[in-house]
């Protein structure tokens, strides 16, 4: 195949992935007071706008929690879970494996509705602990995953080497492992942080008044408002993601974890 | 030469800005067969990637069998190549590997059957027709790489370095192997190796390559006996070359008076034309290993390392004393500058 | 490998139960829902009912159709580019395989947003029509089928290419070329030589792309509407509209069937060659 053929088959492909996305960021720069494209003239009021709506305020509060929270909880479960599935011997490893890798599988919004019907209802849980529950056992599968796989990378040998040099077992895993999977941990976190912070199936249903997160606040303010603002917001929140996942890639490689 | 079966002309082959070979000309007689040989990267291997049809030249002809083939792809030129790395399919059986290309000419069944039989049959490989790649031993996996390429009956077969991943036992055996091969089909070989005395053990003629040029072609005796540069000295195991300046020879270390007149302005011996333990030079030995035959020593002289070889007949000089060596005039290669 | 099985399973217990208790107990009541009449009787009456429905029916079946379409389409579009991304020189594959990654990183609100703005009816698609006098009125292009096509083929597709560009990478170096010189033309190395050596990649990369597809909420929310709805879409009207759980829990199996079979089938194929 040409070079000239190659290049036009990925600039259509990359066109059609990311070209739309070019609009919407230029779609939020309208000055008009509808959403189109080309905008009738430039003006930054609908990325100004966007920081003045009390709802995103409130829902990005939120779902910045449930990111940050929902994925650190998963990482306190997760790494241990990961390293005695990578050291240890135990049984009914293979069971662990599939309930704790199930929540990928399941459709999301499945898991939103039945959250609400038989644990918030029921239980009469708060919203706010429902979905902090929920984003925590949808982002439990990566962090494992990511984990062990920067544990599958560490030769056990080095902890054995560790005791007899006079560890105990919990400070050759402090001293010898943590540092060595730092890397692994960061980007379970980012990737865990940027899984919760997109979610919107399982999130549905689990929204009260006031309580909501970013992306669902965003799907129900396009349905009654049809202005710039939306695009501005999404332009800002991939700003922010594609940020996050570029020093996370300059700082330690990402993507060799994921 | 007038019947060149292969005529490469003017060819200049080159990657993106780099030109890795500038307008190379050679004529491959048919019947012969032919080894390319030089270090990595002085294009050998992409003359023969040109030459299959993988590589498009920058500039030049291609003619084989009297056809220009310069612009027919690969697929259409009826050329066999087998790879360094052998490139057998990992997914289909030692058979179906064999019978690939002829599956791809839509040949009739019972046609496919025996010509693959008799193409395993050829380098012995019989009663392992179901074996994958995967389960065959690095040796068989060369067979049946050439048999792959044989059962086509391709106008020429072409071998990138065929030998390179055998250990040295299977190696003679593939040697062997391939000159039957070529003396019972008759087929048109050109190789390609860096090994110089595979290419003096196997081919009908070398052609050196450096820096995408020919440095010297011949037959292996001529360039044995009588390599032109310093390079080709180099490669045919003229291991000591020094310039000549005036009655003496010059190193970056210092120089050393001859004691004759030069008759070029590079000279060169190998380790088996240095003598030692009678001569007018004096040097240190620094390093003596027995193998077989011979004594292999090195020695620290005015011109720094000389390397050479004593008959097992001469007392052993240990390491840290001095001996005599000699630079005789009859054993120098003269060579151009 | 150490050998207290106890401090290991301590370890694990955690992460397993915390997923059991408030994940799979919860889903496994809702999926039960569907079996059970209103006096608690085990019955398949829940499912008979809902295929009765002939909207329910179709729903059914242009979810299916559209995932097979998406995944096969994703599938030719995703074998072009990473055949041109594995020959590409190694400095621009990385920079090129980032920029396929990227989108995954996006909001898919944001993602899905951006055809509102294409195909809308101020949008450019029909700015380009009118603007060409095609059609003196904007066309309805948001709310069909083809909509979300396209915005489930764009979310999903860089899936696809991940999978195989990486299957692609594992090709033993000089095959295909050894392919042309045994007379194949492109065509008959793609079928006999790059397929069935991808093979894995592409039943990895076809399985998330299609389970993507039909578990996707955003796109058929925004790009559908209530015009063309996809299971996940009518599970939520189910739901919020007539408050119908029965229904909903059907769906919601049929959908982990359709997914859990879809991961099987990986499984089955992925392993076989080994």
């Amino acid at each position: 195949m040409s070079r000239l053929m190659i290049w036009l088959i990925l600039g259509v492909t990359l066109t059609f992935l990311i070209g739309p996305f070019l609009i919407v960021i230029f779609a939020g720069m309208s000055a008009g007071e509808a959403l189109a494209f080309p905008p009738q003239g430039l003006s930054l009021k609908w990325y100004a706008k966007v920081f003045t709506v009390e709802s995103f305020r409130a829902s990005f509060a939120l779902s910045m929690f449930l990111a940050i929270f929902g994925t650190l909880a998963a990482l306190l479960i997760g790494i241990p879970a990961a390293y005695a599935l990578n050291r240890y011997d135990i049984p009914g490893a293979e069971t662990i494996r599939t309930i704790v890798a199930a929540p990928i599988i399941v459709p999301g919004i499945i898991v939103g509705l039945a959250l609400l019907r038989y644990f918030v209802v029921p239980l009469n849980v708060a919203i706010t602990v429902a979905l902090f529950v929920t984003h925590t056992a949808l982002v439990l599968p990566y962090a494992v995953r990511v984990v062990s796989s920067s544990l599958n990378n560490l030769r056990a040998d080095m902890e054995e080497a560790a005791v007899i040099l006079g560890c105990t077992r919990l400070q050759a895993f402090t001293k010898v492992v943590l540092p060595n999977i730092r890397g692994g941990i960061l980007a379970a976190f980012i990737l865990g942080f940027v899984t919760s912070f997109n979610e919107v199936p399982a999130s549905l249903f689990l929204s009260g008044p006031g309580v909501r997160t970013l992306p669902i606040d965003m799907l129900s303010y396009m349905e009654i408002t049809f202005d710039p603002s939306v695009a501005a917001l999404s332009a800002l929140l991939a700003f922010m993601s594609v940020a996050i996942v570029f020093i996370a890639e300059r700082l330690l490689g990402f993507s060799r974890y994921v | 030469m007038s019947d060149a079966f292969v005529s490469l002309t003017d060819l200049t082959l080159s990657y993106g800005q780099t030109v890795a070979v500038p307008n190379l000309n050679l004529d491959i007689v048919e019947g012969e067969l032919i080894a390319l040989l030089g270090p990595s990267g002085c294009g050998k291997t992409t003359t023969m990637r040109a030459i299959a049809g993988l590589m498009p030249p920058a500039q030049g002809r291609i003619v084989i069998d009297g056809a220009d083939v310069t612009r027919v792809p690969a697929n259409k030129r009826g050329i066999g190549l087998v790879f360094q790395s052998y490139a057998l399919f990992p997914h289909l059986s030692a058979f179906e590997n064999v019978a690939f290309g002829l599956r791809l000419q839509k040949l009739p069944q019972a046609q496919i059957r025996a010509k693959t039989e008799a193409g395993m049959a050829t380098v012995g490989l019989t009663g392992f027709e179901a074996r994958k790649p995967g389960e065959m031993s690095g040796g068989q996996q060369q067979r049946l790489a050439l048999a792959r390429s044989l059962v086509m009956q391709p106008k020429v077969l072409l071998l990138d370095e065929p030998l390179s991943n055998l250990d040295a036992r299977l190696r003679l055996e593939m040697r062997n192997e391939l000159q039957r091969v070529q003396k019972e089909t008759g087929i048109t070989m050109v190789f390609v190796t860096h090994d110089q005395s595979e290419a003096l053990a196997l081919a009908d003629r070398i052609v050196l390559m450096k820096d995408g040029k020919i440095e010297q072609l011949g037959t292996p005796a001529e360039l044995y006996a009588r390599p032109d540069t310093a390079f080709a000295a180099d490669f045919m195991g003229f291991e000591n070359i020094f310039r000549v300046e005036g009655d003496a020879l010059v190193s970056d270390s210092g120089r050393l008076p001859l004691g004759y007149q030069a008759s070029a302005q590079i000279l060169a011996w190998r380790p088996g034309g240095v003598g030692v333990g009678a001569g007018p030079h004096r040097g240190r030995v620094i390093a003596s290993s027995f193998a077989g035959g011979h004594r292999e020593y090195v020695l620290d002289s005015a011109l720094g390392q000389i390397k050479a070889d004593a008959p097992i007949d001469v007392p052993e000089v240990p390491i840290g004393q001095d001996v005599a060596f000699d630079l005789p005039q009859d054993t120098a290669r003269p060579l151009a500058a | 490998m150490f050998l207290s099985r106890s401090e290991g399973l301590a370890l694990a217990l955690p992460a397993a139960l915390f997923t059991f208790l408030v994940f799979l107990v919860p889903v496994g009541i809702l999926l039960s829902v569907a079996f059970q009449t209103d006096t608690g009787a085990w019955s398949l009456q829940g499912y008979v009912d809902f295929f009765a429905q002939p909207l329910n029916q179709k729903v059914f079946f242009r979810t299916l159709k559209l995932g097979i379409l998406v995944a096969g389409t994703a599938a030719v579009i995703g074998y072009l580019a990473a055949f041109c991304i594995v020959n590409l020189p190694a400095t621009s594959r990385g920079r090129i395989f980032g920029l396929v990654v990227l989108p995954l990183m996006i909001s898919p609100v944001a993602r899905t947003y951006a055809w509102i703005v294409i195909l809308g009816r101020t949008g450019i698609v029909n700015d380009v029509i009118v603007g060409l006098g095609l059609s003196s009125t904007p066309i309805r292009l948001l709310f069909t089928e083809t909509a979300v096509f396209i915005g489930l083929l764009q979310l999903f597709l860089p899936l696809m290419i991940i999978s195989l560009v990486s299957a692609m990478e594992n090709i033993p170096r000089d095959v295909v070329p050894a392919a042309r010189v045994l007379g194949a033309s492109w065509f008959q190395v793609f079928f006999r030589i790059i397929l069935p050596l991808t093979k894995e990649g592409l039943v990895i990369g076809g399985t998330l792309v299609f389970t993507g597809a039909l578990t996707a909420y955003i796109t058929p929310a925004i790009l559908g509407g209530s015009k063309v709805l996809m299971l996940e879409t009518l599970l939520y009207q189910k739901v919020n509209v007539s408050n119908d759980f029965v229904s909903a829990s059907v769906i919601a199996m049929i959908l982990i069937v359709m997914c859990f079979s879809a991961n099987l089938a990986l499984k089955r194929i992925a392993s076989v060659k080994r």
